[in-house]
């Protein structure tokens, strides 16, 4: 009988532990270590002189690559793009990508991918896409 | 017995529902496949024009004419989406649902499609420095919702999506056919 009481306590004290928000840390948007690392591996920089071509180029690259285009913006320099994770028709993942006059004749080339709502920290992803990218820029200035 | 029918025929539902989750590695979704170059294939056309703006608004009314409604256009990248919403209504999924609940004795409603939403983009971009050839890719795609149902006594609530490309060689065939006419010249593939 105490066995079951003393069961019962510690179920309610669990219980209740778990609905204590944990508290948002200071650092919540200061930059960390890791932070500054995606970022390298989100970044490219592509000689190409007209942003309006290397924005043609990240298009068309998305396009091989399966994308469908969603939203894009000229003047921001903004494209962003979703696709479904073929076979299976239930996991989205996105991708943002923005270009910017990094120096005259310098592009910076930015991609931010999302799977399924959670961001994808994988170098060898990156890589990827950056790899498609070249190969159609390069086309494009054939 | 009864018990024994309906608990076979939950199981079997469930191992046909777990055999179809296998998740892609996002890895593998920013590769070049070798698919690839047959779906570029098929989905674009090149076209002898300067008039990239001309293009831009044929494709635009030729998605018109085929009951889309265009959403979001960008002229300086050349770039249109458009949708249609349709009923997914079939009968094969009508029957097959009749069948699951006599054969589950009235426990098991499978849902069926209800509502879709088909939607096409397009990207129109000049492929050579003088801008005399122009280059038009579209992709078609859909997104199904399912309507409600039950499992013995679990309720399926409504509003579960399916989404798939559409990748059937006629319809971009027939977009292509409609486009040229439109823009009075014959398209042609690399």
């Amino acid at each position: 009988m105490r066995a079951i009481s003393g069961i019962i306590l510690i179920a309610g004290t669990l219980v209740l532990q778990g609905c204590a928000a944990p508290e948002p840390s200071q650092d919540l948007l200061a930059p960390t270590e890791a932070q500054m690392k995606i970022r390298s591996v989100q970044t490219r920089t592509f000689d190409v002189k007209d942003r309006q071509l290397a924005m043609r180029g990240v298009i068309a690259a998305l396009q091989d690559l399966g994308f469908i285009i969603e939203r894009a913006n000229e003047p921001l320099g903004l494209v962003t793009a979703a696709r479904f994770a073929e076979p299976n028709y239930y996991d989205v993942v996105g991708v943002t990508v923005t270009v910017r006059q990094e120096t005259e004749g310098r592009m910076m080339i930015r991609a931010n991918a999302i799977y399924n709502n959670k961001p994808i920290e994988d170098p060898k992803v990156y890589q990827n896409f950056f790899a498609t990218l070249e190969r159609s820029l390069f086309i494009t200035r054939e | 017995m009864r018990r024994a029918i309906l608990v076979g025929a939950c199981l079997l539902l469930w191992s046909q529902l777990a055999g179809c989750v296998t998740h892609t590695q996002p890895v593998e979704l920013f590769q070049l496949t070798e698919e690839s170059p047959r779906h570029k294939a098929m989905q674009t056309r090149f076209f002898e024009t300067k008039d990239e703006a001309e293009l831009l608004s044929a494709s635009a009314a030729v998605l018109q004419d085929l009951g889309f409604q265009v959403e979001e256009s960008v002229q300086d990248v050349g770039f249109l989406r458009a949708t249609k919403e349709r009923s997914a209504r079939e009968y094969g999924q009508d029957i097959g649902r009749f069948f699951a609940f006599v054969l589950s004795l009235g426990k098991l409603i499978m849902p069926v499609d209800l509502h879709q939403k088909i939607a096409a983009t397009l990207i129109a971009r000049p492929i050579n420095p003088e801008a005399t050839r122009q280059e038009v890719r579209i992709m078609f795609y859909r997104v199904v919702w399912k309507g409600d149902g039950q499992a013995d006594r679990q309720y399926i609530p409504p509003g579960q999506q399916k989404m798939e490309m559409l990748r059937d060689p006629v319809m971009y065939q027939q977009f292509f056919a409609k486009l040229s006419k439109a823009v009075f010249l014959e398209p042609f593939a690399l």
